[in-house]
């Protein structure tokens, strides 16, 4: 069955002066949420940018991969924490992803952890949707 | 250029079908949002998933890509609003993949014609890093059109 998932962004102004504003989303779990130029592309001053919520989707479609892919071999996690971190370059694209992920699971060793990490990273949605980025990373471990 | 460089990170306890977690804007602060496999792939129930993140990441580009494109062909935007609807569908011998992102722009462009916006909005969806990325393995639509003053 298809999800559908949608997002309303509105914008007031040119590029570099003007303010966008995410809405809403049609969850209703975030927004109204500011962006600006200048916060995606120097310091973020506390709004968010599409970089920052593609990582935000990347580090979250991991992570529930992570945690089926573990369930599914009998070593459910008790906690995942990862975080993603998305590179721009204006003019070039989105260059780069790190994913950093720490597991507390019981049962499972090391190498069978990494394993399962890089499956999940090869196979999650997001990843699959991102493939075209030219250098996705992962550095996985027990915590 | 320089390089831009943002975060997020996310807390999940437990198994995907029953545990949970929390996303959360590390470069921002701006936000900290429960979500669940269940809001994922079935009703939202006021959480957020990833393709929901995607979505907002998709509107929030375009729309940058836009209004600098209209600002380009000399006749900047007063007002956009864009629409992004993302979806995710289980494809035969595939698992679950991320199939389509579909645009949907409103905007208010003194100057502008039917046609200039067109070319506009598919010089920006050339643009948008997130389009080109998407583009590679799902199918990404925009529609625009121009709306009145308010």
């Amino acid at each position: 069955m298809a999800t559908e998932r949608t997002a309303h962004v509105s914008w007031r102004g040119s590029l570099i002066e003007g303010e966008g504003k995410i809405e809403s989303v049609g969850s209703g779990a975030f927004g109204p949420l500011d962006v600006t130029w200048a916060s995606r592309a120097e310091e973020p001053a506390g709004r968010t940018s599409p970089e920052e919520l593609i990582a935000a989707a990347h580090a979250a479609c991991f992570s529930m991969a992570l945690s089926s892919g573990l369930a599914k071999e009998g070593t459910p996690p008790e906690k995942l924490e990862t975080s993603a971190t998305v590179t721009f370059v204006p003019g070039t694209g989105i260059t780069a992803v790190a994913l950093r992920v720490r597991g507390t699971v019981p049962g499972i060793d090391e190498a069978g952890f990494v394993e399962l990490a890089e499956a999940a990273k090869a196979g999650c949605p997001v990843s699959k949707a991102l493939a075209a980025v030219p250098e996705i990373t992962l550095d996985a471990a027990l915590a | 250029m320089p390089r831009i460089v943002r975060e997020a990170e996310i807390a999940w306890e437990g198994t995907t079908a029953r545990g949970s977690g929390v996303v959360s804007a590390v470069s921002s602060g701006s936000f900290a949002l429960p979500t669940t496999l269940a809001s994922r792939v079935a009703d939202p129930e006021g959480k957020t998933s990833p393709e929901e993140l995607l979505a907002a990441a998709h509107a929030s580009c375009f729309v940058t890509s836009l209004g600098s494109e209209l600002a380009r062909a000399g006749t900047p935007p007063e007002r956009m609003v864009v629409h992004c609807t993302v979806t995710m569908d289980e494809v035969e011998g595939a698992g679950h993949r991320i199939v389509a992102s579909a645009i949907s722009a409103r905007a208010v462009v003194p100057g502008a014609d039917p046609e200039s916006l067109a070319a506009a909005a598919a010089a920006a969806d050339e643009g948008c890093p997130f389009s080109a990325l998407v583009k590679a393995s799902a199918t990404v639509t925009v529609e625009a059109r121009l709306a009145d003053g308010d």
